[in-house]
């Protein structure tokens, strides 16, 4: 029984590293623009399905291959992979930026909610014209050798994608609280107009924001890759996953988001220990109670008292 | 009677339709038309809710399922009959709405758009995992259809049945957002603060909203249900909730046709495509992506300007003679009573131990310096802002703590200092949703168009040009209200503040941006509203206004009372003077109260 339960813990750790990273992205663009990125779920399915297709290239297969076979992709095809994930996933932040975002942000009416969402639904359907919907058995790049310790099995991906989220979360936060760049991101956060007559480029700092935000979840999406399988239908989940973490820690606050994404991960693995079926449900009920009594999140109300 | 007209139009499309559909015997066409019928139906609703109170659902597919399923387990498991289940289906349909409406006491925008759209991916989940209840991607089998004398209804009726069902939908629908609900709708989606203010329940209406919308989806789901006799998991995904909402975007939310053309459009569309489903899928994407930023009123919007019929009998505005009994008098004595209330923000104290008293069919000024607190006391007084201390008693009864419909029910009417009108409505909506909490017709009396109902939404209109009178606008009555000068917008508002049939009447600012010939004759026209019964309690800074028009003056300074009385003695009190103009060091008099004052 206390290994089962150690042994979800850590899987939910893993699982809650990813979604972390996504809530994180939600928080960006969230705090500088007032927008969130209602595709943002593609975007971790786009940033696997990259990450794949830069492997195949590595391997000398055709992009729209299903399956790896017997082929194990190098240490630095696997860099290479990353690389390209955060790259295209980058730009293509931009590009939603420019073509969904920006014509809408700041007028009533959401209509950026539409445009997003439209965005993924495009990503999807693309990626469904190239490799259908199946799932792709996607090789890790630390190996499937399962690590045995206190009688837990552990998968080295799971590790991996642990201590990657960590790491960017520790850098993420020491680039906002401590460098220019941060401190501008910051102002542009707290009012955009203000922050524009200081010299700030606003524009530069939300074109930043939804490329960071993007990688972000690319990078989610590579390191989930090898834990679940490939799909263009993992995003969606995850994504919300990640935005429940962000509303649980509180979307205007980047570390409770952290921690939002973390706690979701390991709750919804304990339930999944439990009752399968009622996972989702689950889920979405925490979500429903912690609004219903903090609406702002368990960690959100400290930045508003300072607006 | 234009409504009759209305009715009869639909009756004859209804017969045409039905007529047509009688000589089609191809399965296929008949099944796209029935699907149109289908679509239709989740779009009307959603209109309601998208288009009219301007909440983003992304979670249709989870109604469309409850009613399906409520279907497929009553008529399959509980051995309800199919009418029954169908009507079960839209109640339980109903119950969603509910719930998924439930987070929006809490939440706004982008956030309770996500809570909807979990709702939809945990219904997805639901009942595509849980197969011991939902059969899965298995399916349940042998759901009873309707039935005919008898006979279960062959596709051809299930045409006519959807047809018949969408007239009525339609018709009932227009009923309701014609009159008192979906003005009350509109203007949440516009202002809620405003909307409260002028005593709609804001809460209620989106709850209604929501459900509305949850009803119609449901019952669609069913019908497709029903039809098919089967359904399973594969039905319900999050595409499906994506296509609902385009269907109302596409053809032009927030107008009565845009959900016909939305979806007899997409549905074509959807039919011709549905060989290549990641083409289907990429069109989706592309229409949400450019279809808002392209035609902002969907394909509606885009022939709006050809289809608009001529306003409706301007003219008709009666003599301005005629209000004057209509504002009532009232008796004498203490109207409200605020005893000892204060707030803060932080370090910031914009009210702190106020007291003061307001006579009935007096004109009362509330001044002081910038951030006294003058606003923030208005605020407080019609329920905007909570007050942390303190008692607000308005005709005997205490409100702190009310929510600003009810106050605005009670009887106070206010306008605001950074005008608050809802800019898209017409001038005339503005000031008869100013009559929102005075008409009586409820929910389902507006839903059917009862005579009672449509009584009320006459006497508004007529109330609502008399006011208009009032405020010399009647020949302004169907413009915008965004589209009028700022000087203009203030007397809208003021307007909508009298619709609501205060006894006391607050006004934050109202001669702000007015220019010297405006101002007087807004100074004639408090007398004149005052002089009818109506007591007014106004902040402002123009002093001859001030001086020349109330009866007693309210100073505050740094959220403190410093003086208060008649016109003459506030203006030769020293600490008032103190307050405005600073003082000398070394000026000892007036120097100690003001130290008090910080």
């Amino acid at each position: 029984m206390a290994e089962a339960l150690l042994q979800a813990i850590i899987s939910g750790l893993a699982v809650g590293g990813a979604y972390a990273l996504v809530a994180l992205g939600f928080s960006i663009t969230f705090t500088t623009t007032k927008t969130l990125n209602f595709s943002h779920g593609e975007f971790v399915s786009a940033g696997a399905f990259i990450g794949m297709s830069a492997l195949f290239v590595v391997l000398g297969l055709p992009i729209g291959s299903t399956s790896f076979g017997s082929a194990v992709p190098s240490g630095g095809a696997q860099l290479l992979a990353l690389a390209a994930a955060l790259g295209v996933m980058g730009v293509l932040g931009w590009v939603l930026y420019l073509v969904g975002v920006r014509p809408f942000a700041g007028r009533p009416g959401m209509a950026w909610v539409m445009s997003t969402l439209g965005f993924g639904v495009i990503l999807q359907s693309i990626g469904l014209a190239i490799w259908g919907p199946k799932p792709v058995v996607v090789p890790s790049p630390v190996g499937d050798a399962v690590i045995r310790f206190l009688g837990v099995g552990v998968r080295p991906q799971e590790l991996l994608t642990l201590g990657v989220a960590v790491a960017v979360m520790v850098g993420f936060d020491h680039v906002m609280n401590r460098t220019m760049v941060g401190k501008a991101m910051r102002a542009v956060a707290a009012n955009g107009n203000v922050a524009s007559l200081m010299g700030i480029n606003t524009n530069a700092m939300m074109i930043g924001a939804f490329v960071v935000s993007s990688a972000l979840a690319g990078l989610s999406g590579f390191l989930l890759a090898p834990i679940a399988q490939a799909s263009l239908f993992m995003g969606l989940a995850v994504g919300l996953k990640g935005f429940s973490g962000a509303m649980i820690g509180g979307l205007s606050n980047p570390r409770g988001c952290v921690i939002g994404g973390f706690v979701l991960g390991v709750f919804e693995s304990l339930v999944n220990l439990w009752q399968a079926q009622w996972r989702e449900v689950a889920v979405f009920a925490l979500v429903i109670l912690v609004l219903a009594f903090r609406p702002t999140g368990l960690f959100g109300r400290k930045l508003v008292e300072k607006v | 009677m234009k409504g009759a007209r209305h009715v009869a139009a639909v009756v004859l499309g209804c017969a045409l339709l039905i007529g047509l559909t009688a000589a089609l015997s191809n399965d296929y066409y008949l099944r796209i038309v029935f699907m149109m019928c289908v679509y239709y139906m989740c779009a009307a609703g959603m209109n309601v809710l998208v288009g009219y109170a301007g909440q983003k659902s992304l979670g249709q597919a989870g109604l469309f399922a409850a009613g399906a399923y409520a279907v497929a387990l009553l008529t399959t498991r509980a051995g309800v009959g199919p009418w029954l289940a169908l009507l079960l289906a839209a109640v339980v349909s109903g119950l969603c709405g509910v719930l998924v409406a439930l987070p929006s006491l809490r939440v706004k925008g982008p956030y309770l758009a996500m809570v909807t759209l979990a709702f939809g991916i945990v219904v997805e989940k639901l009942v595509g995992e849980w197969t011991e209840v939902f059969g899965g991607a298995q399916g349940i089998y042998g759901i009873q259809p309707l039935t005919w004398g008898g006979q279960p209804l062959d596709t051809q009726q299930w045409v006519w049945f959807g047809i018949v069902l969408c007239a009525l939908t339609h018709l009932v629908l227009r009923n309701l957002l014609r009159g008192r609900f979906g003005r009350a709708l509109l203007s949440l989606q516009a202002d809620e603060i405003a909307s409260s203010s002028v005593g709609v329940r804001v809460y209620r209406a989106k709850v209604i909203a929501f459900v509305v919308a949850a009803v119609t989806c449901g019952i669609a789901g069913a019908m497709v249900a029903q039809q098919n006799q089967y359904i399973n998991s594969d039905f319900i995904t999050f595409h499906l909730s994506i296509f609902i909402l385009l269907l109302v975007l596409f053809g032009g939310a927030g107008t009565l046709a845009g959900p016909l053309v939305g979806a007899v459009i997409l549905t074509l569309v959807d039919a011709l495509l549905a060989r290549w489903p990641s083409v289907q899928h990429f069109l989706y994407g592309f229409l949400l992506l450019f279809a808002l930023y392209v035609m902002p009123g969907g394909v509606v919007g885009l022939f709006a300007r050809w289809l608009r019929g001529k306003p409706a009998g301007a003219g008709a505005a009666p003599a301005a003679g005629e209000d004057a009994p209509a504002l009532e008098a009232r008796g004498s004595g203490e109207l409200l009573e605020v005893a000892g209330v204060g707030k803060s923000y932080g370090g910031v104290k914009p009210a702190s131990d106020v007291s003061f008293r307001l006579q009935r069919g007096h004109i009362h000024a509330l001044i002081g310096p910038n951030g006294a607190g003058k606003s923030t006391m208005i605020n407080m007084l019609t329920g905007v802002v909570a007050a942390d201390e303190g008692s607000i008693r308005f005709l005997g009864q205490e409100i702190v703590g009310l929510p600003a419909h009810r106050i605005c029910c009670m009887g106070m009417g206010r306008t605001f200092q950074n005008l608050r009108l809802f800019a898209e409505l017409s001038v005339l909506d503005n000031v008869m949703l100013g009559r929102h909490s005075r008409m009586r017709n409820g929910f389902f009396a507006s839903l059917a168009a009862l005579p009672g109902a449509r009584r009320e939404e006459e006497a508004t209109r007529r109330r609502a040009r008399q006011l208009l009178a009032l405020v010399d606008l009647a020949h302004l009555a169907e413009q915008p209200a965004g589209s009028l000068p700022y000087g203009l917008q203030r007397r809208v508002e003021l307007a909508r503040a009298l619709a609501t049939e205060p006894q006391l009447l607050l006004l934050d600012e109202p001669a702000a941006g007015l220019n010297p010939q405006e101002t007087a004759e807004l100074g004639q026209l408090l007398l004149r509203i005052g002089r009818c019964g109506v007591t007014i309690l106004m902040v402002e800074h123009h002093m001859d206004l001030v001086m020349s028009v109330s009866d007693h003056v309210i100073v505050l300074d740094y959220g403190v009372k410093i003086a208060e009385g008649r016109p003459a003695e506030v203006q030769a009190n020293p600490r008032v003077i103190a307050a405005y103009l600073g003082v000398e060091e070394g000026e000892d008099e007036p120097a100690a109260p003001a130290a008090a004052a910080a």
